[in-house]
């Protein structure tokens, strides 16, 4: 049938929804009619008009049928059903009069059908045509309302979005713009349309050839790629657009769109500047940069770090950073530690182990790279090759070593000199008596020959001779005095030999890392050296307790300990001098459970209050010019914080001093945020 | 016989002055400190005095300054390792013959004292 394939072509549904709306049984020719139509019909019936209405509004029907009843019903139905209802096609009895059919129109049916003979073939044709008509007007009011949606649409995206549209015609002359454009290019309100585009865009836009080949009536593309133009606006300020064009129809029109992207412009750029900045610093720094994923690989590292760890920074990337990072104190490297625990660690010291295998200092300061869930991911390590410093910093500690040997150079030069002197006094004896033993043993031969043989009375002069010669030269002291003179020789230069050899240790250069060593022992011969140049005006009191040993720097420590001798010493001389007494320095060694503690008091002159918060300064000093740096105390308290200890000093005037120094067996870790205290202050 | 007396607190220096001087025909006499010197001094007829400077107590130009008051007479001769210890004008003022270094030359030290015994 050739309706039924219409309805197929349609995006409607090919089943045929039908209402009738029937007296009860009273339908049943009329849907036997309606099936002839030839499609799919699902029929609806109603009894009621309610139940119509219910059937409509469910939707898609798309014919209702009412049989055999009265106009006021159709009527009623059409008012239920309201606006945009399905057609109503009214069945009337074949005996009805001519004014029914009337009244079923008037009443709203679309079409009336008489119950006669060829009812059976009437009906299907009549329903197909208003099923027909009905799907065509509702087809329609869709593509009106499509239309309208596009319309609103268009509307908005032309007059809202912030974009800048311009419309011209085949000769290039404007036909519309957006209010965007108008605002953008500051023509609100003005007549645009005929114009050129010369007349409303800047011409330095313009100049910029990106609008080149979009103007007609030069062969526009259909669509053209997108061109980036700038301008100089009025305020001073750059501004940049990236300028399109559309052909839009056969007459030739062209739309232009104009996009404002200066800020993406100027985000980008910043983004650029920041980004060179960054790579600037990270080029140029004198500190060596890696950047480790949590494996611990180098993920990237600067040219700094490629030279101090003496590759090209390019092969460094994707190896262990444990190849050169080397365990700190025994435990992990510091770098590890960060990666492990996430600390931070800053300004820490530390060692790289280099593939030549030497060891260098270095200062490290580790942070870590945590993602957003608090993981650590990797972290950033900057270090600095700390050799340099180090080498001066042991040329500063050299000399002040030798300075405060300098202090006791009397004393060395008198402790040496004495048993010098005897011991070149006795050896010039001691060849005298050798001379002595010389003749006397000639005399000794000539007894022996002339005894061997000689007549008696020749023995007898030789032995009054040999006895003469032996009271001539004293022959008994000398033989007791030659051993004494002997003995004390070697005890005088067994004196020197310590002397030079506590010299020489103290003056040894100390070794770049920590070594165990005995605290005790570290005090003890440094105050040896002092004890001997001081032994006459100063007595030593020593209390040791068993320590345990401590990972330091020896030769650090004596140093502090000489510096803090050599003024207790000056401070006892300073005293004596006024009253005559013999002073006394008391050394008292202790440890408990964190480190040990190292005591030193005098009974010098004492430190004033005024005097006291400044001793640790460097370059403060109340010594006479030339008798002291002023480098010692501040010296020493550096070596302690050094060794994570504390330095303090006690003083009472005209009583003596108290210096006590602490030290850990486990120094803390350096972190982050740590601040060295203030030099701590007792009364 | 001159007399002379060496004062130092260093026995084996005593031992070594006295064995250089054994044989100059010199009366030997030795004191372990300044304390003993005078005492000494006090009780003998001593023609010269050689005394050490560094000393518990009192130092040698100290001791000497005080036999130059008591005892003018006495040849003061002042033996040190350390020249500086000792100014020029306390020299002049106690009146020190000679200044003889530590370590001393023994030929030297007997030519200083020969030419002050006579």
């Amino acid at each position: 049938m050739r309706d039924l394939a219409k309805f197929r072509s349609t995006s409607e549904s090919s089943v045929v929804r039908i209402v009738v709306f029937e007296s009860a049984g009273s339908g049943a020719a009329t849907r036997s009619a309606l099936e002839r139509i030839g499609a799919e019909v699902d029929f609806v019936s109603a009894t009621s008009i309610s139940a119509c209405v219910r059937a409509v509004s469910a939707g898609d029907v798309d014919l209702v049928v009412v049989v055999r009843n009265p106009a006021s019903e159709i009527a009623a139905a059409q008012l239920a059903f309201g606006t945009d209802a399905p057609p109503i096609v009214a069945v009337i009895d074949s005996q009805a009069d001519e004014p029914a059919a009337l009244d079923a129109f008037r009443a709203g049916a679309s079409d009336c059908v008489r119950e006669n003979t060829d009812y059976a073939e009437v009906l299907p044709v009549v329903a197909l045509e208003q099923i027909r008509r009905w799907r065509q007007q509702r087809a329609r009011a869709a593509a009106s309302r499509k239309i309208a949606w596009l319309e609103s649409l268009q509307d908005a995206i032309v007059n809202q979005i912030p974009v800048s549209l311009i419309v011209l015609d085949v000769d290039g002359r404007v036909v519309d713009v957006n209010p965007e454009f108008c605002r953008a290019f500051d023509v609100v309100g003005k007549q645009v349309s005929g114009t050129r585009l010369e007349d409303i865009l800047p011409w330095d836009l313009l100049d910029s050839g990106a609008f080149q080949d979009l103007i007609p009536p030069v062969a526009t593309p259909i669509q053209s790629g997108s061109r980036l133009a700038r301008t100089r606006g009025a305020d001073g300020g750059s501004r940049v657009y990236d300028v399109r064009g559309q052909r839009l129809d056969e007459a030739g029109r062209v739309l232009i769109v104009l996009s404002d992207v200066s800020e993406t412009e100027l985000l980008s750029q910043r983004v650029g500047a920041l980004e060179r900045y960054n790579e600037n610093i990270v080029l140029s720094i004198n500190s060596a940069l890696l950047v480790v994923d949590h494996t611990g690989r180098i993920t990237f590292a600067n040219p700094t770090a490629g030279q101090i760890l003496g590759r090209a920074s390019a092969d460094l990337v994707g190896r262990l950073v444990s190849d050169w990072f080397s365990p700190f104190d025994d435990g992990p490297s510091l770098l590890s530690r960060t990666l492990a625990d996430g600390v931070r660690f800053k300004g820490a010291e530390a060692m790289i182990r280099l593939d030549t295998g030497a060891a260098l200092p270095i200062g490290i300061s580790c942070t870590p790279l945590v993602d957003d869930d608090g993981r650590t991911h990797g972290a950033v390590a900057i270090f600095q090759d700390l050799s340099e410093i180090k080498q001066l910093q042991q040329q500063v500690l050299q000399q002040e070593k030798m300075a405060s040997i300098g202090q006791l150079a009397a004393g060395i030069a008198h402790e040496i000199n004495n048993p010098m002197g005897f011991i070149h006094a006795n050896l010039y004896q001691m060849s005298e008596y050798l001379e002595d033993l010389g003749t006397y043993l000639d005399a000794v031969d000539e007894l022996r020959s002339v005894a061997s043989g000689g007549p008696g009375g020749a023995i007898e002069a030789a032995a009054r001779r040999l006895a003469e010669i032996g009271e001539g030269i004293d022959i008994g002291y000398l033989r007791g005095d030659f051993s004494k003179a002997v003995r004390e020789s070697q005890e005088g230069s067994e004196r020197i030999r310590h002397i030079v050899r506590d010299l020489r240790d103290f003056s040894h250069k100390g070794s770049a890392e920590r070594t165990l060593a005995d605290v005790n022992q570290c005090v003890d011969t440094t105050a040896n050296i002092v004890f001997t140049m001081m032994k006459d005006s100063v007595a030593f009191e020593k209390d040791y307790a068993d320590l345990r040993q401590l990972r330091c720097y020896p030769m650090e420590l004596k140093q502090v300990f000489m510096n803090i001798l050599v003024n207790a010493y000056q401070a006892i001389e300073e005293a004596i001098g006024r009253d005559g007494a013999r002073g006394l320095i008391r050394i008292v060694t202790s440890q408990d459970e964190e480190g040990i503690t190292v005591r030193i008091s005098d009974t010098g002159v004492g430190i004033s209050e005024a005097d006291r918060p400044r001793i640790f300064e460097p370059f403060f000093s109340t010594k006479e010019v030339g008798t002291g740096t002023g480098l010692g105390l501040s010296t020493s308290y550096a070596i302690i914080e050094r060794h994570g200890g504390r330095m303090m000093v006690e003083s009472v005037v005209g009583e003596g001093s108290t210096f006590s120094v602490w030290l850990p067996f486990e120094p803390p870790l350096p972190e982050a945020e740590r601040h060295s205290p203030a030099p701590e202050q007792s009364p | 016989m001159s007399c002379v007396l060496i004062v130092d607190d260093e026995v084996r220096i005593l031992n070594a002055l006295e064995r250089s001087l054994r044989r100059e025909g010199w009366e030997i006499l030795t004191a372990d400190g300044p304390e003993q010197g005078l005492k000494i001094l006090a009780e003998r007829s001593v023609d010269l005095v050689l005394s050490d400077h560094k000393m518990p107590g009192m130092t040698g130009s100290e001791f000497l300054r005080v036999v130059s008051e008591r005892w003018p007479d006495v040849v003061r001769v002042l033996i040190t390792g350390w020249a500086e210890a000792v100014t020029e004008t306390e020299v002049r003022e106690i009146g020190i013959e000679a200044l003889i270094p530590k370590p001393w030359d023994d030929a030297e030290l007997k030519a200083v004292l020969r030419r002050h015994l006579g």
